[in-house]
């Protein structure tokens, strides 16, 4: 399944790099950079550039148990006594 | 004629949804089949008996066998479903000495639960290799513990954590390989994890970061002798594969059913799979998470148990929904606690979210309290709002508590600010004055 693939490849590559991202920040030496030319140089800049709202309807397009229907947290009304 | 429960797999999820099918409908008929000789019992407690933390394995069984004869569930022992087909609602079953039979059912439950992922190198066929999931199969590795001397655990993945710190308890020596710049790098930041690993050093424990395993070499009679890894050949007589959990998926996606972008089965709220009749729980189905929705699939047995009681009243007939998941979680690991909830800091980098984080270090008891251990606390929140998304954490003691109230707050849109001004317990044996949920809120509120 073509989602399953990108979903693997996307993951394993924006971990790395929030790896050496996080790593950095922390004042210790980053990880070797893992994976191909496209997913590191290419898939991972473009990922980052792309607003959160547009990379978050982006994964609610892709298929999945969050495409059924689930509940949505729910407030307090009113005071409890 | 009663309605008839059929539940697919004997672990947490099936054994949930069985009870749970019987408790909404007593008068209904519930089999459980299962391929191995027992049901019920907590996989999860099994490196803690390898590590002479727990006497045996008698009290990982939730119940004896005759337990579930009394509560009416029919449980089929060594029984293996070959298929099913949702058209027809039956099962394809063999074992206990039948050929393939078919059972009808009403409805049914998948809680086939996971596999580990194939190494996918090399000498996967040699025997020495061990993957914990079957108790059985626990007890006869625990005897041959007694006799290895050098061991490699493959993946500091939360089981190989459990591992590791069983193993070194057991005065083995280890040695762990990953991929991953630090252990749980999946999950975990560097910082929360870094104790841990200061602690398995000096338990004797070698560490193999961002290495690549290429392979397992064996002897002549064809049991592992070494790893290969890209940082050299690892002498082991024992090798436990604690790679990634996969959704054992083969028999649903055979009757037709929907799998997502993780592999597992595609549920809604009440656990409903995409064919009718049919519901699933567990680590063989995907869970989405309840900050943007993402599916996760391979949470934790308390997930799976509510999975299970969720999907086993409503095969039942009744009415019961499950949540989006905010994934609580912790553990012990060499002689530290961690744990957290929802996004890390590095979770939260790699999908991009914005973020800014409060961080600080107390204390679990009064500071004159015997048995004192530091505890740090890491908030993650949206900068915005500063509504919490996360948190991580490392300490001595009561960080599983932390964990769970830290999941409630991120789904209850709990702020910094709330928490910068939320009231603690003091009590000199179990808490000191300053909570550090509180402290790291307040560090979190400033910057």
């Amino acid at each position: 399944m073509i989602s399953r693939w990108l979903r693997e490849n996307a993951q394993q590559c924006l971990l790395r790099d929030a790896q050496a991202r996080v790593a950095r920040a922390h004042g210790t030496a980053p990880p070797p950079a893992r994976g191909s030319f496209f997913w590191r140089r290419i898939f991972v800049p473009v990922y980052r550039l792309t607003p959160w709202p547009v990379r978050r309807r982006v994964l609610a397009a892709m298929p999945g148990s969050h495409r059924r229907h689930w509940p949505g947290p729910t407030t307090p009304a009113g005071p409890a006594v | 004629m009663a309605r008839r429960t059929v539940v697919i797999g004997g672990g947490a999820a099936g054994i949930g949804a069985a009870g749970a099918a019987k408790a909404a409908a007593p008068a209904a008929e519930v089999i459980v089949y299962t391929a191995f000789e027992d049901v019920g019992y907590s996989p999860c407690g099994i490196p803690y008996v390898h590590g002479r933390e727990i006497p045996d394995f008698a009290s990982l069984f939730l119940a004896e066998k005759q337990a579930y004869v009394d509560a009416g569930i029919d449980v089929r022992y060594e029984t293996t479903v070959l298929g099913f087909d949702p058209a027809a609602r039956t099962v394809q079953v063999e074992g206990q000495g039948e050929g393939p039979v078919e059972v009808g059912y009403d409805a049914l439950v998948i809680a086939t639960g996971f596999d580990y992922e194939p190494p996918g190198v090399p000498g996967e066929d040699l025997s020495g290799l061990y993957y914990v999931k079957n108790i059985r199969r626990a007890m006869e590795w625990d005897k041959i513990l007694d006799s290895v001397r050098h061991a490699v655990v493959v993946e500091a993945s939360p089981l190989g954590l459990e591992m590791v710190t069983a193993l070194a308890h057991r005065g083995i020596d280890t040695h762990v390989v990953d991929p991953h710049p630090w252990a749980l790098g999946e999950l975990c930041d560097p910082d929360i994890v870094a104790p841990v690993q200061e602690s398995w050093a000096d338990m004797g424990v070698t560490m193999h970061w961002n290495t690549t395993l290429r392979g397992f070499a064996g002897d002549r009679e064809g049991h592992v002798r070494a790893v290969a890894t890209s940082d050299g050949e690892l002498p082991a007589e024992l090798v436990v594969v604690a790679t990634h959990k996969v959704a054992n998926t083969a028999l649903a996606v055979a009757a037709g059913l929907r799998t997502g972008m993780t592999g597992g089965l595609v549920v809604d709220d009440h656990m409903r799979t995409s064919a009718p009749d049919v519901w699933a729980a567990g680590d063989v189905c995907e869970i989405p998470h309840g900050l943007g929705g993402l599916p996760l699939q391979g949470l934790t047995g308390s997930h799976a148990y509510a999975q299970g009681k969720v999907a086993g009243t409503n095969a039942a007939g009744g009415d019961r929904a499950y949540q989006p998941v905010y994934v609580p979680w912790g553990m012990v690991a060499g002689t530290w606690m961690i744990g957290g909830a929802a996004l890390g800091e590095v979770t939260a980098t790699a999908l991009g979210v914005p973020h800014v984080v409060g961080k600080a270090t107390g204390i679990s008891r009064a500071r004159y309290f015997p048995g004192v251990r530091p505890v740090t606390v890491k908030l993650l929140a949206e900068p915005r709002t500063l509504r919490l998304i996360g948190a991580q954490m490392v300490g001595g003691e009561g960080i599983k508590e932390r964990a769970d109230f830290l999941a409630l707050a991120v789904r209850k849109g709990i702020t910094l600010r709330d928490l910068a001004s939320m009231e603690n317990v003091y009590s000199p044996p179990i808490g000191a004055l300053n909570e550090p949920i509180v402290t790291a809120a307040q560090a979190g509120v400033a910057t």
